[in-house]
């Protein structure tokens, strides 16, 4: 067996790969933190999901760089692009993760004087549990290379869409009362940010079948849906 | 050009083992392997120079344009006129000036007139990209230019018989960075008339510039596909652990 010749490029790969995994603990992570502090109306759980975003923008950054350098200075192929690429998107993916959940947090801080619904409350609990999941479970893909743990991200995010779609009925049956309806609507967004969190756990599956297979295909399309 | 079921030896030495390969008209083939995989004896064995070294010998077929080359009434001489070569190091005749060594080729096997051969001579000097840096000095000595003038001054020699396909061993891994970014423009540029087959250690370099690649190791065709699929999904495992640098 011929020697490896780029031991340092690839030490550094398996390095970032570690790094993005981390990234998206801390993202999976955030999201609970903020659905749990908007439910249990924790300011403090709120206030540290907040503050937290900038220890996962940092890494972010940090692998934005590093990758970049890669490219630059590695030149890489073959798997090793397809990682290098993988692991560029999912960074990006994950960071936008981080800023959902900072904006539920904030919607948080913002509507804690606020009465609520329980129907409401139950179904952004079932969708926050469910994109966390999702977010485990792409990553836990990655991790694995397990194309086939990939493709059931589709199938996790359909009940997120139906639950956000299901919101704005459900906001509007508090129009009777004027502040009620104002934490619905800010609840509608809420919705809309968890539901992005699913979306970008797909994204973040279909880079993993990009990883395996070197055949980029979107797992589902916005503007074929099928509904 | 097709090859199949090559063999090549160097006495008792199997070099070459049941390759088969194929090079489009108009495209550029890279050839990448690790050293000793038998890359350069492959295109030494496609106009029939690696029988020039004593023991060497082949079996399996090339054919050019329908016609085997290793048929028994081809003419050697004639296969490396059509099927033109430059090395890896620039070998321009020393003491010849620049116009005589572009006209080198056409000289030995025409009777074009003195000025027919020096409008020849620029005709091929430009489609090397070599004209304009040395319209002002042709009667000087070929060896008196840079590495990588050395180097387009042999493409145009090459040229200048108006081969059909040009193999290239190795052709900028004598040169400086600059003068290899301008061969490699010129192989862009070449393709339009001519087939180029290029034997190359540096895999940015087939990246950059080939339609097409074949990946070699102990002798044998291990992949050949697209450029683009060998550098992004290769579908032999020892392909990938090749480009990616896993062995050397």
């Amino acid at each position: 067996m011929r020697p490896e010749t780029r031991s340092k490029f690839h030490n550094e790969l398996d390095q970032l790969e570690g790094e993005v995994v981390l990234l998206g603990a801390q993202g999976e992570v955030a999201v609970r933190r903020s659905v749990d502090a908007l439910v249990r109306r924790d300011r403090e759980l709120a206030t540290s999901v907040i503050d937290g975003d900038d220890a996962l923008d940092e890494r972010y950054l940090d692998i934005e760089k590093r990758i970049l350098d890669l490219f630059a200075l590695q030149t890489p192929v073959a798997t090793d692009l397809r990682l290098v690429s993988a692991i560029l998107h999912i960074n990006l993916h994950l960071e936008r993760v981080g800023d959902q959940a900072v904006n539920v947090a904030k919607i948080g801080l913002a509507t804690f004087d606020l009465p609520t619904s329980p129907v409401i409350l139950s179904h952004i609990t079932e969708m926050g549990d469910v994109v966390c999941k999702m977010l485990h479970t792409a990553i836990e893909a990655f991790e694995r290379r397990d194309l086939e743990l990939c493709l059931k991200l589709p199938a996790m995010d359909d009940p997120v869409d139906q639950l956000n779609r299901g919101m704005y009925t459900e906001v509007v049956k508090l129009a009777n009362e004027e502040r009620l309806l104002e934490w619905g609507i800010r609840m509608n967004v809420v919705a809309r940010a968890l539901e992005r969190v699913g979306d970008n756990a797909v994204d973040i599956g279909e880079q993993v079948g990009f990883l395996l297979t070197g055949e980029f295909r979107e797992f589902t399309d916005a503007s074929h849906d099928a509904t | 050009m097709e090859v199949s079921g090559l063999n090549a030896w160097f006495g008792d030495h199997h070099v070459l083992r049941d390759v088969h390969m194929e090079a489009g008209e108009q495209t550029v083939t890279a050839i990448i392997g690790p050293s000793g995989c038998g890359k350069s004896t492959l295109i030494r064995c496609l106009n029939r120079m690696h029988e020039e070294v004593r023991g060497a010998r082949v079996t399996g077929k090339v054919l050019f344009n329908g016609t085997d080359v290793y048929a028994p009434d081809t003419d050697p001489v004639e296969v490396r006129r059509r099927i033109g070569m430059v090395f890896q190091r620039p070998n321009p005749f020393p003491t010849m000036s620049v116009m005589e060594n572009a006209v080198a080729g056409l000289k030995l096997g025409s009777r074009l007139s003195k000025s027919e051969l020096r409008q020849r001579g620029e005709h091929d000097l430009r489609r090397a990209g070599l004209w304009g840096e040395v319209k002002d000095r042709l009667d000087q000595p070929g060896g008196r230019l840079s590495g990588g003038q050395q180097q387009r001054l042999c493409v145009a020699r090459a040229l200048a018989v108006e081969p059909e396909v040009l193999l290239m061993d190795e052709p900028a891994s004598a040169l400086d960075p600059s003068s290899t970014l301008r061969i490699e423009e010129l192989v862009e540029e070449l393709k339009d008339s001519v087939t180029v087959i290029i034997v190359t250690h540096n895999m940015q370099q087939a990246a950059r510039i080939a339609d097409w690649t074949t990946f070699m190791l102990n002798g044998e065709v291990v992949e050949a596909d697209a450029t683009e699929k060998i550098f992004t999904a290769p579908a032999d495992q020892r392909t990938e652990d090749y480009v990616t640098g896993r062995f050397g």
